[in-house]
């Protein structure tokens, strides 16, 4: 009778953890919960329950909010900006957020020399050197960092950036308790320690390779969570994440191949969740050291030869649009339309302009991942062939592992490529800079002084609409000078199940989803 | 026999010292380095240079000679990559990984019984369904049964494993609902891990709901890796059951008036099961080293797609040390392997 007693106990508290549980599945399982430490979506997700930003993003758009900053301001030139913070809160170990935990946990990052940055042991901080340019003497954006006042902080540039608080939006700079920072160290973020925030879910458990487990904080100053666990699985496959979500064993599937998008629809137990539009965008390179692409003629004869039209609709299953330039349709700063349209004729003329009657025989290498931006990128590499072959270039199909071809790409081994980016804030210079900017002589072997000075003045002005014409001129001359094909913006699959309200897709990946409103109909 | 079993384990130190060299070796000389895996599609030259440093890998591979140069003293030759590797392997020491910093040792720990539960399990499956069915068809020969059972095992070994680990999620977990489709355990379950095979912790700590829901967890995940061996195994024992029937001993056995059952069982399979019981220990070998296709279906959390996905981001501690710990395991299985043939057949001793 007592055990019976016992067993129905436990069958009525697992019906109740089970109904108020959260699972998310997702590609992978996070490398660190230390957020600045890890670059990826699959750890960035699960710590961005557990921590907080500055900035933070409107749901489902790339519109600025308060975060743990409540608002900010600059000064005249955008060198100097004062954050105010949010006050009343608490970290998950009972440190008050303020000025000093701010302070402690930008110079974590920002000083090389920091007594808890943690480099010496490893600790990367790949993403500050990405946004913010490196640590301090290092092509560093920010020079200092001042608490002036208990919840003021007050940071000094090396140079104007007027987007400053976007780049703070970025899904990576979430801060951690500077208690529990100093207490772990280089453990802080792996498994046995996962991390300390301030955010509406507190860590439990991180089993590696199996489950990372977080429950509701109470306290939480957004007001409690909608569900009362959140358990992330990390499933690789696309194909076993769907069916881990028809089976019911997930709640969230992120990530879906674009081909089971029929599937999700027609299945009643399934909702398809999709952002409005993406920032992304997928491109084909011509590297100007390998003859004859630096002809413009060649490059192109290149673009005319492509129908980018054709490949979207074939590939991208009505998720993806076809793009006009490197910049998302949602960022300011376009200019004219790709001026051109498929024409294999015109290709063939200019081509034979060229001193290419006979078309000539290069390489095209192609990714060996898919990417949101490159959903299959070899059967697109292969349509691109096709292409090329129509006009009497024969392009030979290449790849290698993606560790290298991330390091080859940049050194003019590859003649043509495909690469992409997802952004990591929203502004054009995240995108522009990226292609064009300092490393546009290795990435495409062009070297333009001139685009470069327009992106770096652009990204000093505080006013948009010069800002957004300085960056249509970028974008014409690299249209103009046919530097890089843009093929598309995709946006990915991801589907709920029934019953799940409030996961609303971010502009900027999953992995920018608050699942603080989440609920789960019991 | 002890003496035996020293001299091969001493032959571990060689094997070892030449596993570190060459995989030290071979992951310096493939283009793609950490820093760049992690810098992704854009790594600007400064952020590449000081991650390098940071991650030490600017550092001399094998011998510092500049610093050796510079000092003199003989023991500077020695501050390089390789070395401090080495010295921290004699204290146990295999690293951190580069990209997660969680210390080797601990992921194999975690990591290798999920991996030894799922090949037992495979294996399970292989012998127990294999070796009858293999003596079976050997006793048929030639009959429907034997072409039927062989042909089942030509389509065992042909199946890719990825597609029927595919095929089997669909059909048992999706459209039928009878077992779950991927991990180790329902996310509402929890075991208490002692020897980390949740079946059997399951099961010691008395824990049985959650034994079984392991258990459920391993069904699709061991079918899938172990129709491979099943089919060899099945192969082997045909063939070999095949060449000891032929034997004059059984026919004399035969002749003595023996029952059938005792030819086929003392007589027969005995023997058969030498060259049988070699492959059983290659398999199973192979498959402890990481059955990554099924481990990715499966998001089983073995070392063998733990040292994939190591390769792939060129993270060398988790290559390193997953390497190292695989050359181990060989040489310990096939020790094993040899020394199950004493306890079989008499004739074969080792002094």
């Amino acid at each position: 009778m007592k055990k019976l007693v016992l067993l129905l106990a436990l069958l009525l508290t697992l019906g109740l953890t089970s109904a108020q549980t959260l699972v998310f599945g997702s590609s992978g399982f996070p490398a660190s919960l230390d957020a600045v430490d890890s670059q990826d979506g699959n750890s960035l997700v699960v710590s961005g329950q557990v921590t907080e930003r500055l900035v933070d993003f409107a749901p489902g758009k790339t519109d600025l909010i308060p975060g743990l900053a409540t608002s900010w301001s600059a000064n005249d030139d955008a060198t100097v900006w004062t954050f105010e913070l949010r006050q009343g809160v608490n970290f998950h170990d009972g440190t008050p957020f303020n000025a000093e935990a701010a302070k402690f946990n930008l110079d974590r990052w920002n000083d090389p020399n920091h007594p808890y940055s943690g480099r010496a042991e490893g600790k990367t901080f790949v993403p500050w050197g990405w946004v913010f340019g490196g640590p301090v003497g290092d092509g560093n954006l920010i020079e200092s960092v001042a608490a002036t006042g208990d919840y003021e902080i007050q940071l000094t540039l090396t140079q104007p950036a007027p987007f400053l608080p976007a780049l703070f939006a970025a899904v990576y700079f979430q801060f951690n308790s500077p208690t529990a920072v100093m207490a772990a160290g280089v453990n802080y973020g792996t498994p046995n320690v996962g991390s300390v925030g301030t955010g509406p879910f507190k860590f439990v458990e991180w089993i590696e390779g199996e489950r990372i487990v977080l429950e509701r904080n109470d306290d939480y100053w957004g007001g409690p969570a909608g569900v009362e666990r959140l358990v992330f699985r990390g499933i690789e496959q696309p194909t076993a994440r769907l069916a881990e979500l028809q089976a019911g064993t997930i709640d969230i599937a992120v990530n879906l191949t674009s081909d089971d998008l029929a599937t999700v629809q027609n299945d009643p137990n399934l909702k398809a969740a999709i952002a409005d539009t993406e920032l992304n965008v997928g491109y084909v390179s011509m590297h100007q050291a390998n003859a004859p692409f630096d002809n413009v003629l060649v490059r192109r004869a290149v673009a005319y030869a492509i129908d980018r039209d054709a490949i979207v609709s074939a590939f991208y299953e009505g998720l993806g649009v076809v793009a006009q330039d490197h910049l998302p349709p949602v960022l300011f700063g376009h200019g004219e339309d790709w001026p051109y349209e498929y024409n294999p004729e015109k290709a063939k003329e200019l081509l034979a302009e060229a001193g290419f009657p006979n078309g000539f025989t290069t390489q095209y290498w192609y990714m060996p991942v898919s990417r949101p931006y490159f959903p299959a990128p070899q059967p697109i590499a292969e349509t691109i062939a096709s292409y090329l072959a129509d006009v009497g270039i024969t392009a030979e199909l290449m790849t290698e592992d993606w560790a290298t071809y991330l390091a080859d790409y940049q050194t003019g081994k590859f003649p043509m490529y495909m690469i992409g980016w997802n952004a990591d804030y929203a502004d054009p210079d995240n995108f522009l800079r990226t292609f064009f900017g300092p490393s546009s002589l290795t990435d495409q072997g062009w070297d333009s002084p001139e685009t470069r000075a327009l992106i770096q003045e652009a990204s000093q002005i505080a006013d948009q609409d010069r800002r957004a014409e300085l960056y249509a001129q970028v974008v014409n001359t690299v249209a103009d000078q046919a530097i890089s094909i843009p093929m598309a913006h995709n946006r990915s699959l991801n589907a709920t199940r029934v019953g799940i309200e409030g996961w609303i897709a971010s502009p900027l990946g999953f992995s920018s989803v608050s699942l603080h409103s989440v609920t789960k109909a019991q | 026999m002890t003496a035996y079993i020293v001299r091969r384990l001493l032959g571990l130190v060689p094997v070892l010292i030449g596993v570190t060299l060459l995989i030290f070796f071979l992951t310096r000389i493939i283009p793609g380095d950490p820093a760049i895996a992690m810098l992704g599609e854009r790594a600007a030259p400064n952020l590449v240079e000081r991650l390098r440093a940071d991650l030490g890998l600017d550092r001399p591979l094998f011998f510092n000679t500049a610093e050796y140069r510079e000092t003199g003293r003989f023991g500077d030759l020695f501050d390089s990559q390789y070395f401090d590797y080495m010295g921290g392997m004699l204290r146990g020491d295999l690293g951190r990984s580069i990209l997660t910093l969680v210390p080797i040792t601990q992921s194999l720990l975690h990591r290798f019984p999920a991996t030894f539960e799922l090949t037992l399990a495979a294996m399970l499956l292989a012998v127990v369904i294999g070796i009858p069915a293999g003596m079976w068809a050997a006793l048929r020969r030639g009959t429907l049964a034997d072409t039927g059972v062989m042909l089942v095992a030509i389509a065992g070994v042909s199946f890719p494993v990825f597609w029927l680990g595919i095929i089997l999620i669909y059909v048992f977990a999706v459209v039928l609902g009878w077992l779950p489709p991927s991990g180790r355990l329902s996310v509402s379950t929890s075991i208490q891990p002692i020897t980390g095979m949740y079946v059997l912790d399951g099961l010691l700590a008395g824990n049985f709901k959650g034994a079984l829901n392991a258990a459920r967890h391993l069904v699709l995940p061991a079918i899938a890796l172990g129709t491979i061996p099943l089919a060899i195994v099945v192969r082997m024992t045909r063939s070999a059951m095949l060449e000891v029937l032929g034997q004059d001993y059984v026919r004399t056995a035969r002749a003595k008036g023996l029952s059938e059952l005792t030819v086929v069982r003392k007589h027969s399979l005995r023997n058969a099961l030498l060259p049988v019981i070699t492959v059983i220990g290659l398999s199973f070998g192979s498959l402890l080293s990481g059955a990554i296709l099924t481990e990715t279906v499966f998001s089983w959390p073995g070392i063998g797609r733990w040292v994939y996905d190591g390769i792939a981001a060129r993270d060398y501690p988790i290559i390193q040390g997953g390497v190292i710990f695989v050359a181990t395991l060989f040489v310990f299985v096939n020790l094993l392997v040899d020394l199950s043939y004493t306890l079989i057949d008499p004739r074969i001793q080792y002094a």
